[in-house]
């Protein structure tokens, strides 16, 4: 089992370093499985959140809460983001570990930006608008909904800070790759679910608020 | 992991061209004209509800279509059961969403 990795490790890695092993292929499948777990859990939260949008009792609506301006800078933050993770694992295909590792830095600062962001714009609410988790039921929904978003792409963040610290440590072999290729995964899912938040949530809170 | 494996997989390295950026930045382009509309329609205003809440859902299940297909490679060959999943996982959340909306609605 040492061999190959040794020998990949050492210069001659394939084309696409994360389905040159066996292991490698079944964590990105399991990792899909995962993401389709992924897509009830927030399908769970976008209904509860659907089903309580209008029940604000005293606190404002949402078209009275949300300010586009702020969302449309989170949105353009996290889309670079998820161009930023592709080509860094186009860089990996290339199989040169400083590209790799400086794109996935920029896909990390990116996140940490989007979350200043949206804790700032947290801040506002409970801080200036006295508009909390206990409000009224569309801002419990709100908040879980949104948060959790926010807290995976915490997680993200942590997860491919690792990472990099890995790829330095281990350097770019068979074993690091499908790592790296499915925290990329990840990182795109989090827009695909962010797509859906701004448009559901803000977007038509706006239209429909 | 047997000598073939190896073979194969340098075999293939030798055979293959590196794709560029260029498809991705087309599809990054597409995602933030995408986003655009959808922004701008609200921003501005006045437009008929119905129209643009059906204009925002499409735009948003364009650029999700966009993210699955180019950026996570569900359009390549050998994904079936990467969409199987997918789909699954769309499927019982949009069911949980419509169960909801209706026990609670109607």
């Amino acid at each position: 089992m040492t061999t190959p990795h040794a020998q990949q490790a050492s210069g001659a890695l394939p084309h696409e370093p994360e389905k040159a092993t066996l292991e490698g292929r079944n964590k990105v499948l399991g990792f899909w499985l995962f993401l389709g777990g992924e897509a009830v859990l927030f399908g769970t939260l976008f209904a509860t959140f659907l089903t309580l949008r209008n029940q604000v009792a005293d606190g404002p609506s949402a078209s009275e809460l949300f300010s586009l301006p702020i969302t449309a800078a989170a949105t353009f933050i996290l889309l670079i983001s998820s161009l930023t993770s592709v080509f860094a694992i186009q860089a990996m295909h290339r199989g040169n570990r400083t590209s790799l590792a400086r794109w996935l830095g920029i896909t990390v600062v990116l996140g940490l930006a989007f979350l200043v962001l949206e804790i700032y714009e947290f801040t506002e609410y409970i801080v200036h608008d006295d508009y909390g988790m206990t409000t009224s039921a569309f801002s419990s929904a709100f908040y879980t909904l949104v948060g959790f978003h926010g807290a995976h792409v915490l997680f993200g963040i942590l997860w491919i800070s690792i990472l990099i610290g890995q790829l330095f440590k281990k350097g770019l072999t068979v074993v690091t790759a499908p790592k790296v290729y499915v925290s990329a995964m990840y990182w795109h899912f989090i827009d695909v679910v962010w797509v859906f938040i701004f448009t559901v949530v803000y977007l038509l809170g706006k239209v429909v608020g | 992991m047997t000598n073939h494996d190896l073979n194969d997989g340098s075999a293939v390295k030798h055979r293959h061209r590196h794709e560029g950026p260029q498809k991705h930045v087309i599809a990054f382009i597409f995602s933030i004209i995408l986003t655009l509309i959808a922004f701008a329609t609200v921003a501005a205003g006045g437009v008929n509800t119905a129209f643009t809440v059906l204009l925002l859902l499409v735009m948003a299940v364009l650029q999700v279509l966009v993210q699955l297909g180019y950026w996570m490679h569900l359009k390549d060959k050998g994904h079936m059961m990467p969409i199987v999943f997918m789909a699954g996982g769309f499927f019982v959340a949009g069911l949980a969403i419509i169960a909801a909306l209706y026990w609670m609605w109607w």
